[in-house]
């Protein structure tokens, strides 16, 4: 088969490109989308976009942010190019996403019990210990399987050389799912024809994945559980995905207001009546689930849910108090964690890390602050991040106080060259930067869903690919390159 | 079924109805202007005050620096308060963000089909109802809007999984139904009222019903009747018309079956229904029948708020144990 060539196509001087390579050339996995780009030429694709936007807006798929203390409903933006991974690279990357939570879960649950991994000095205490995410309260508790992080959205970059690279864990309440799958039947509706060319994995099964994850937790197994998503309500910038995956699994979408604690049993309250709940996948933060145990002004809470969970009574997804693996600090100790709760090697690496709580590698970040990005351990969504060569002087000197004053809150890496894809901005096909979101599941069996969200920043030279701070997406496809496509 | 979904879902069954509902009575009263002689004086503020609205009070910001309100301007301002204006609550644009605002909230019993095309009526509501619409424009909107709401149900019906959710939100389309065949009748009334009793005068109902899609079926029921009827009779008792009163509450009473207060419900339908079966309504004087409408209207009221009693009762205990 002769390859498709992309000649008009600027390519990023240092990234590595995921369609294209050096010498303009489509990538293997890329042919079809290449002979698509080929064919439709710009204005055709500037059209097949404005098709792509206006199902987008007949099918409600929106997303809300807060500005000016409002709440706006933003159409989702999906960048018509797909971003395809070969199904052979994309094997061993999902064994590496379910090594990594099986290694996670193996740490939070030895601490809340026998501490050995800090005994043994693999992970200095402190760290773990000092940090607000450690919830002394889930201390001895044991959930179903040993299990806590049920639900995690790891975030992977490709670097120049394009080696997949773990970024970070996402263990509290990961979102985007939801448009991994919507973006999935948006592509489906408006490019019948390209799915018809290559050998696409699908990727809707990952509802029914989830729920029959979330039933493996029940703790009255052998009767029909009762699943519940317990939302903050319809002014979360996240309530899409919640009623989205609610009625994909037909499960009930509640608020705290629909539940009740009798006797450290949790009930919803039916028209019929009160019903026992079994399992409550949250979407509420740790620290306002439960008013009688953590923050007492919160008011999406339910009132002794806490103490259900801890009895035995309910299972909480993801559990209390796994968000203590949920930092970028802890992040940093993970290969380790690998060899010492499995004895096996990563099979995806980190991206080097320095400790802004070690006084050696602190220095270093310090001397080097316009090389590297400096986040804060503990931050999700993009925000605080210094980016630092493109800082200014007092940006820097900003976040290097900052950095002195509480060391522990801070870790730094090098600036990578995030990988790029083509990407319709104004009308042209440009490189932009995106990651990869998977999602990993963890209950009675491990999971791990088809590609993921890709998320691009839509801004050039941007490395910020987060929807609340300008970012598109794609969808993200991967190829059978195992059998022999003519 | 979510208790908190229960008042959800009816009002969602409501304010669908309601759309479609508003739009037909702009239709009808568009109608009557046209089959009016040019000096006629079309009361256009009964059309809010059957909505429940205070006229004056609405129209206010519309007169000029002396309080005057000439009739083509009056026009234009009701029309504006039943279209387009969002903070004016009758309006359709008000009634569809309420829909759309309940169907977010329900999304998870919603059939995906149902969103999208609720949807689709909301972008479009959105962007042909935000400005003034002329007398020509005005009628082809609506018979849009109505059509559109009309596909809502077809996808509804086609597609939802049938039980309680299903039942509730045909109970609120069928009450608002009713409530507003009620209004839409007492617009007619209205504006024929004589200061004497005399008997109702029957010109014009043609145009109410053309608005209601029942003009050929009303002549079929007119043509295989041995007494003396008109379109009152036809629209309060006719139960095989679906969009009389009698239909309404038919339907209210088969889908309350099988909710645990379908009995209070069922006491409640009971009351209102003797009150459309009692009396020879041909007989009615236009004074009467504005009692009589009134008396429904109450009853409808009523039946309301039975429906929902499961939920007032939970939100007062959670007050309580607030």
């Amino acid at each position: 088969m002769t390859t498709t060539r992309l000649d008009d196509y600027p390519l990023h001087p240092a990234s590595f490109d995921e369609l294209v390579d050096s010498s303009h050339q489509a990538r293997p996995t890329a042919q079809a989308i290449a002979r698509f780009i080929q064919q439709y030429g710009a204005d055709g694709l500037v059209e097949r976009q404005q098709q792509l936007d206006a199902a987008i807006r007949a099918m409600g798929v929106n997303f809300t942010v807060y500005a000016e203390g409002q709440n706006i409903d933003r159409a989702w933006p999906l960048d018509l190019i797909p971003r395809p991974i070969a199904l052979s690279e994309w094997k061993r990357t999902s064994a590496g996403l379910k090594q990594r939570l099986q290694a996670l879960n193996l740490f939070i649950d030895d601490l809340y019990h026998e501490q050995r991994v800090l005994k043994a000095g693999i992970v200095p205490a402190d760290l773990v210990l000092n940090s607000r995410n450690f919830l002394a309260p889930c201390q001895g508790v044991t959930p179903p399987f040993g299990v806590w992080a049920h639900i995690c959205g790891t975030d992977l970059v490709r670097d120049a050389q394009g080696t997949m690279l773990v970024l970070e864990d996402n263990l509290r309440v990961p979102s985007g799912v939801s448009y991994m799958l919507e973006n999935r039947t948006v592509m489906k509706r408006v490019f019948p024809e390209l799915f018809a060319e290559s050998i696409i994995v699908p990727v809707d099964d990952y509802p029914q994945q989830l729920y029959s994850m979330l039933a493996s937790l029940s703790p009255r197994p052998g009767d029909l559980p009762c699943i519940v998503l317990l939302t903050p309500g319809i002014y979360n910038s996240a309530y899409f995905e919640h009623a989205y995956l609610a009625q994909q699994m037909g499960i009930e979408l509640v608020e705290n207001h629909d539940l009740v604690v009798v006797d450290d049993v949790l009930y919803l309250k039916t028209l019929h009546g009160l019903k026992r709940v079994d399992v409550v996948y949250r979407r509420v933060d740790d620290i306002f689930l439960d008013p009688t145990v953590f923050r007492a002004d919160s008011v999406l809470g339910v009132p002794g849910i806490f103490r259900a969970w801890a009895n035995g009574n309910l299972a909480i997804a993801n559990a209390p108090g796994s968000g203590v693996a949920d930092d970028k600090v802890i992040y940093s100790y993970v290969p380790q964690l690998i060899e010492y709760y499995l004895g096996e090697k990563p099979l995806i690496d980190n991206v080097e890390t320095y400790l802004c709580s070690d006084p050696k590698q602190r220095e270093f970040v310090l001397a080097n602050l316009d090389q590297l990005v400096v986040k804060p351990a503990n931050e999700s969504g993009g925000y605080g991040i210094l980016i630092g060569p493109r800082a200014s002087e007092a940006e820097r000197a900003a976040t290097a106080a900052q950095i002195l004053e509480t060391p522990r809150n801070f870790i730094a890496q090098p600036t990578l060259q995030l990988s790029v894809a083509p990407t319709l901005c104004d009308g042209m096909l440009e490189p932009r930067h995106l990651d990869l979101r998977p999602f990993v599941l963890q209950g009675r069996d491990l999971y791990c869903s088809t590609g993921g969200l890709s998320r691009v920043a839509l801004r050039r030279g941007s490395l910020v690919v987060n929807s609340s701070q300008g970012g598109g997406s794609k969808d993200t496809w991967i190829i059978n390159d195992e059998v022999d496509v003519c | 079924m979510l208790m908190k979904a229960v008042e959800q879902i009816f009002w969602l069954g409501r304010y669908l109805e309601r759309l479609d509902d508003t739009a037909r009575l702009v239709i009808a009263t568009s109608h009557l202007l046209m089959d009016s002689h040019e000096e006629t004086q079309f009361g256009w503020p009964v059309l809010l005050e059957v909505l429940g609205q205070s006229a004056p009070r609405l129209l206010a910001p519309y007169a000029d620096a002396h309080g005057r309100l000439s009739l083509a301007d009056t026009e234009r301002a009701v029309m504006a308060l039943l279209i387009n204006e969002a903070d004016s609550p009758v309006s359709i644009l008000a009634t569809s963000a309420a829909l759309k605002r309940n169907a977010r909230s329900l999304r998870p019993l919603l059939p995906r089909e149902m969103w999208e095309e609720l949807n689709a009526l909301d972008l479009f509501l959105r962007d042909s109802c935000s400005q003034t619409v002329s007398r020509q424009q005005r009628y082809q909107l609506m018979a849009e809007v109505s059509r559109r709401c009309q596909m809502v149900i077809g996808v509804l019906d086609g597609t939802m999984l049938r039980g309680d959710a299903f039942d509730l939100l045909n109970m609120g389309r069928h009450l608002e139904r009713a409530d507003m065949t009620t209004r839409i009748m007492d617009v007619m009334v209205l504006q024929q009222l004589q200061p004497t009793q005399i008997k109702r005068p029957k010109f014009r109902w043609i145009s109410l019903l053309n608005a209601l899609g029942g003009v050929e079926s009303y002549q079929r029921f007119v043509a295989a009747q041995t007494r003396d009827v008109d379109a009152i009779d036809y629209l309060l008792a006719c139960a095989d018309f679906p969009r009389s009163i009698s239909y309404c509450f038919n339907r209210i009473a088969a889908s309350a079956k099988q909710l645990p207060h379908a009995s209070a419900i069922a006491d409640s339908l009971l009351r209102v229904q003797q009150q459309v079966k009692s009396g020879a309504l041909s007989e009615l004087s236009t004074v009467q029948l504005h009692g009589l409408i009134d008396e429904l209207q109450t009853g409808i009221i009523d039946l309301h708020h039975v429906i929902l009693s499961p939920c007032f009762a939970i939100n007062a205990a959670q007050q309580r144990s607030a």
